[in-house]
């Protein structure tokens, strides 16, 4: 009785009529040898047994065949906050009726939603036809055969945003659709500053309008995950830098360049520009900061717009965005986004395959942008009156998108994305050189891109 | 307590919980049909069989065969374990044992210690002693998850260990206030786990032992360090064991108050990155083996030089003291 008197009388009375009963009394005996015969090393190492099982994975890999028929489809994205989704794919199944497709909702944690996927293409089961792959996934999941090939004149034509479609080619062919795209802007108090900077030197510069109002300067996302993969490369690309080469076979980090644009996060969080409580911002921390009216800048995704702009909001009517400030004139963000990807293991491809054109189409894109407030990979809807009326951000995002550029292409894309992660932390915190950081991550992204 | 006094004259035997359980078998043990409970068992055996045989000789077999990218896996013998330990990966695979450990000795040392005091606290007689029993409980029932979430908001620059404290430590931006706010959840949801298996140690100790001591002059002091102590010494190697266990394979408070950041990796967070997030199913398997294997050798060792020979020597100790 290993909890003696905390519920005594129920385990009590509960053990006594057991042992007057002979199977479980001869279940006991065999038990109980057992048991005798286990000694103490013997429980090490089943506690230790059972402690590590949760740790063992296993898997397998490589490509497999499907037929390119037509039949019903199933389409997995992650979790769908705006409701839409249903009704986007309710007018494709009234089209066709033959064909339908259904929704399987996933996590809305981009890492549960990669682990998902990941899972179903190693068994190589075919259970999502149409995947929603975030931009930086595309590479990994076509080197590893995962994805069918798609026809370039189908889903990257003229009218499809650039940058998108270099996120979802892999080796000069294209194994996704660019869906929808994203680029983080420049969020500012225009009450406050009326004119947005637009270099690195006025940015720090209208920090005194922040430091006289007991504010902080700038916020982003600078704690240790893929947020601040994001942030270090906006700054390191807009210096003229870059990680790896276009291939993503050579590491090119080791430059003057990448060394300026890593020196200016690093100086803005010493002379405190950027708070220290800035190192644990998650994009809804950063978020929370600007909303709160305590941060006057803030670089981040469009979609604070919304909460920002609300009725209740602090800053409402207070606020303008802007493209992310450079060295020398508006700075380069990264891109993000989302292309749908048609699995190498499902069995109608040609569906899938229409289906994503379909999705990429004009009608379904602006139900993404009208009803799901988010940005269109069409060139021609950021310009469209009805949509710049509603999310008046439009056109600042166009320009913002046509020189974004992705973060690293490769197929070891989380590798190199730990590793800029811990060592632009470490120089963040002022734990390492920016030289130093440098170095080290020139010598652990040759380590990722090697080891695969 | 009327539990204590029904005693018997006879010695209580001074074993650990589990050891009870077994000395009192024998009453029970009569024409055991060992092939009939045999079959009893089967269906279970097979089922762990399948969901906890498997995937471990799945992963150690897997350990053993390369990750590269565009061809299929192929035997590499030790090459992942050799990387772990003094390869390419070496740095941050020590690293994580490192802090492991660290996590896992300063934890236990807060625990027991606390835990410890709780057990005897709740081990005596006073009003409102079982309001006290389930409201010390209260943290070990909230699960890890949820208790790393809530202290993730009470350790945020703007929560409510500053404003309470008045300081502006950023607890999660920076090495040693990242590591002190994971012992802090730690100690807090696991020190009740602790004080409860101790307490079940306490309460086998017999009243008579006290009353002797107290009749031969022991103070509080010294009925504490030379009855209490060496009595519930069993239930309390149980306790600190089962923590090791645990401790060694931390995995939910890290990852969720600071994804690993500020030297937080622990080895079952770098099993998971390796094995789900970088998709290196042979390298991951490798270092839950090495995970494995460094619970067990520990375990072993904390039982071979404390377990099994204390539990004898307080056991002649003990019956010394009562003659």
């Amino acid at each position: 009785m290993l909890t003696a008197n905390v519920g005594r009388n129920r385990l009590g009375r509960a053990r006594v009529p057991r042992a007057r009963r002979p199977y479980v009394a001869r279940l006991t005996h065999w038990g109980d040898t057992v048991r005798r015969r286990l000694s103490w090393t013997g429980a090490a190492v089943a506690a230790a047994t059972v402690a590590t099982v949760g740790l063992s994975g296993c898997g397998a890999s490589g490509s497999g065949s499907g037929g390119d028929a037509r039949g019903p489809i199933t389409f997995a994205s992650g979790k769908d906050l705006t409701g839409a989704m249903p009704q986007l794919l309710a007018q494709w199944n009234k089209l066709h009726p033959d064909q339908k497709v259904t929704f399987i909702e996933l996590s809305a944690s981009p890492d549960d939603q990669r682990n998902s996927f990941v899972q179903d293409l190693q068994a190589r089961s075919g259970k999502y036809d149409v995947m929603w792959d975030d931009v930086v996934w595309t590479s990994e999941f076509a080197a590893h055969g995962w994805l069918a090939p798609l026809d370039k004149a189908q889903v990257g034509g003229p009218g499809v945003l650039p940058a998108a479609v270099d996120t979802a080619t892999y080796k000069g062919t294209m194994y996704g659709a660019p869906f929808m795209t994203n680029s983080a802007l420049l969020y500012y108090r225009s009450d406050l500053v009326p004119k947005p900077p637009t270099t690195w030197a006025e940015l720090q510069a209208d920090c005194a309008v922040a430091k006289a109002h007991h504010m902080d300067c700038y916020a982003g996302q600078f704690a240790q995950y893929e947020g601040l993969t994001v942030n270090a490369a906006e700054a390191i690309t807009s210096a003229g830098g870059s990680f790896l080469s276009p291939d993503g076979t050579k590491v090119t980090v080791d430059s003057p360049q990448a060394r300026a644009g890593l020196q200016h996060l690093v100086d803005m969080f010493r002379n405190g520009d950027i708070p220290k409580a800035a190192l644990t911002y998650q994009e809804q921390e950063s978020a929370n900061a600007f909303l709160s009216g305590k941060t006057m800048f803030l670089a981040n995704w469009p979609y604070v717009y919304t909460a920002a702009s609300a009725a209740d909001s602090k800053i409402k009517g207070k606020f303008g965005m802007a493209q992310l400030p450079g060295p020398n004139g508006p700075g380069k963000a990264s891109l993000g986004g989302i292309d749908l990807g048609v699995s190498a293991f499902s069995k109608h491809k040609q569906t899938a395959k229409d289906f994503v054109a379909w999705m990429q189409s004009e009608s379904s894109q602006k139900i993404l942008v009208k009803v799901m407030n988010q940005a269109s990979v069409l060139s021609k809807l950021y310009t469209d009156p009805e949509l710049t009326k509603a999310s008046p951000y439009l056109p600042t995002l166009q320009k913002a998108e046509l020189t974004a550029v992705p973060r690293p292409k490769t197929p070891a894309y989380n590798a190199v994305s730990l590793a800029i992660q811990k060592d632009v932390y470490a120089a963040l915190q002022g734990k390492v050189s920016v030289d130093g950081a440098i170095k080290n991550l020139a010598g652990d992204l040759q380590q990722a891109i090697q080891s695969n | 307590m009327s539990s204590r006094s029904s005693t018997t004259d006879e010695p209580p035997p001074l074993v650990a919980p589990a050891a009870r359980r077994r000395a009192k078998a024998p009453a029970v043990r009569k024409g055991g049909d060992g092939r009939f409970a045999f079959w009893l068992v089967v269906p279970a055996m097979l089922v762990l069989t399948a969901v906890i045989g498997y995937p471990i000789v799945a992963a150690l077999i897997r350990s053993l065969s390369s990750d590269t990218l565009g061809e299929s896996p192929h035997f590499v013998g030790f090459g992942n374990y050799a990387d772990a330990l003094w390869g390419a990966r070496s740095g941050q695979f020590w690293d994580s044992v490192e802090v492991t450990y660290l996590f896992a000795a300063i934890t236990i040392v807060l625990e027991t210690a606390i835990g410890l005091g709780m057990a005897l606290v709740m081990n005596q007689a006073f009003r409102g002693r079982s309001l006290l029993r389930g409201v010390v409980l209260v943290p070990w029932a909230v699960p890890t998850a949820v208790a790393a979430v809530l202290w993730k908001w009470s350790f945020n620059p703007v929560g409510i260990i500053n404003a309470v404290t008045g300081s502006h430590v950023v607890w999660t931006g920076a090495d040693w206030p990242s590591r002190i706010a994971i012992i802090v959840a730690d100690t807090w949801k696991t020190s009740p786990f602790i004080a409860l298996l101790i307490l079940a140690g306490l309460q086998v100790i017999p009243h008579d032992v006290y009353e002797a001591a107290e009749l031969d002059g022991a103070g509080a002091f010294q009925r504490f360090r030379l009855i209490t102590l060496p009595l519930v010494r069993p239930a309390l190697l149980v306790a600190v064991l089962f923590r090791l266990l645990d401790a060694l394979r931390m995995y939910d408070l890290p990852a969720i108050l600071t994804h690993g950041a500020n030297d937080t990796t622990t080895l079952s967070i770098l099993v998971v990155q390796s094995t789900l997030s970088e998709l290196k199913p042979g390298y991951g398997g490798a270092l839950s083996t090495l995970t494995f294997l460094f619970i067990f050798v520990t375990a072993y060792a904390f039982v071979r030089l404390l377990g099994v020979d204390a539990t004898e020597a307080h056991t002649r100790d003990s019956r010394k003291a009562r003659s």
